[in-house]
């Protein structure tokens, strides 16, 4: 297998790199951008974090929220505004940013700021939105749909390949178990992993309850840390978390989003897991038990 | 031309006769060609023509008996994972005769023809017998 590496980050930001032996990678922020002050001051809080942890990240943030349960749940700030906010924070931060996108004919803008392009996991075998991730020229942040075996991923990747892309991260954020209920299954890591391309876990979107409130969802928080130590030892190479300083006031995924006050506890937990990981496979090689 | 002077160039398949597919065909696709030539081989080669590997219905029907993943996740492989990789193959200029020893003796139906490490042709039991069949 070709381990790919992955650039993140164009012009005066500071250059995040993902893949096979390097330092974990964050994404995070809050799920939609809510306002610009509050975009900075996220922004602000989470860059000291991993700074201090001396964790590479990616500020993720969304404009348009188009998968919300409910009609009248908060959508977004809207394209333009959405993406003026997250111009001003890679400015005024020098932060790699990531949104994703859920129409195909918003993806030209989305590349034109962001850093690397997010395929919404419902539409991760959308040919049109796959097509339009490839031909910004960023890299595409591609989530695992609910509904799909890590194996048929390739598929999607083929896609995006088919389209000139070679710059794709591959993440699971949980995998139906009947209604309502998601879980995790860890041999997606190694298996989307074969792909050539690095792997993400998305701990906030995995502990979710898809619409087990009625019309929203709910989430077990309490079981991130659990989690992402787990695909951390399983061997990922970014960490995706949406975090929010207020999680009860939070406009979109307000029952997932991982507490800030909670942030440096569980990133910090991660990169020990994921350095323990690397200094294993220096150890004893590499995961080649049975290859056949 | 008898037999004894008749070469593998002589019989062999010439490339677009027989499945050729690349490392990161995947194995669907490659059994799929197979099926269009109704062969039981492909071979795998990379960009410049260089063989990387053979599937064959044996390899396949092997493969079958012992894989653990869903059929799903094995179709969706890349071929080149499930290939032979050091397969048998003979050189265009070796005489028919010599080949076809050389199929018996691997208890091979097919042989790739490899000439200056480039893939040329294919080697079928069957257009071999039907050349020592003539004389």
């Amino acid at each position: 297998m070709n381990d790919k590496v992955i650039y993140i980050g164009y012009d005066k930001v500071k250059k995040v790199k993902v893949g096979a032996g390097l330092p974990l990678a964050f994404f995070g922020g809050p799920c939609a951008i809510e306002t610009k002050d509050h975009a900075f001051f996220m922004a602000d809080a989470i860059g000291e974090i991993c700074e201090k942890l001396d964790v590479p990240w990616v500020y993720k943030s969304c404009y348009d929220k188009d998968c919300r349960s409910a009609p009248d749940s908060f959508h977004g700030t809207g394209i333009d505004e959405g993406l003026q906010i997250l111009a001003d924070v890679r400015d005024e931060f020098g932060v790699p940013v990531v949104s994703d996108f859920s129409d195909a004919s918003w993806a030209k803008a989305t590349g034109e700021v962001c850093d690397m392009v997010q395929v919404p996991a419902y539409l991760c075998r959308q040919t049109s939105i796959l097509r339009a991730a490839a031909e910004t020229g960023r890299p595409v942040h591609l989530k695992k749909g609910q509904y799909m075996s890590p194996w048929n991923m390739k598929n999607s990747v083929r896609k995006l390949e088919a389209h000139g892309c070679d710059q794709i991260i591959l993440a699971d954020r949980g995998t139906f178990l009947g209604y309502g209920m998601l879980v995790n299954d860890m041999t997606s890591f190694p298996i989307m992993h074969k792909t050539g391309y690095p792997v993400c876990f998305d701990a906030t979107h995995s502990i979710q309850l898809p619409t087990s409130m009625g019309n929203i969802s709910g989430g077990q928080r309490e079981f991130i840390p659990y989690l992402v130590r787990a695909a951390a030892g399983c061997g990922i190479n970014a960490l995706f978390m949406e975090t929010h300083d207020n999680p009860t006031a939070a406009l979109s995924d307000a029952n997932t989003v991982l507490d800030l006050k909670y942030l440096e506890n569980v990133l910090h937990q991660a990169k020990i897991v994921h350095e323990t990981r690397l200094e294993l496979l220096d150890k004893f090689g590499e995961d080649n038990v049975h290859p056949e | 031309m008898s037999i004894q002077n008749k070469n593998v160039n002589d019989v062999m398949l010439d490339i677009g006769s027989f499945p050729i597919v690349t490392d990161s065909t995947i194995l669907k696709e490659a059994l799929e060609r197979m099926d269009d030539f109704r062969l039981g081989i492909a071979c795998v080669i990379d960009h410049n023509s260089k063989l990387l590997g053979i599937i064959t219905d044996g390899d396949i029907r092997r493969k079958l008996l012992v894989v653990q993943k869903p059929l799903a996740a094995f179709f969706i492989d890349d071929v080149i994972n499930q290939a032979i990789k050091n397969p048998v193959t003979t050189s265009s200029e070796i005489s028919l005769a010599d080949a076809v020893s050389l199929m018996e003796e691997k208890k091979v139906w097919d042989l790739p023809v490899v000439d200056n490490s480039k893939l040329v042709g294919l080697l079928h039991l069957h257009s071999a017998a039907k050349a020592l069949l003539e004389g």
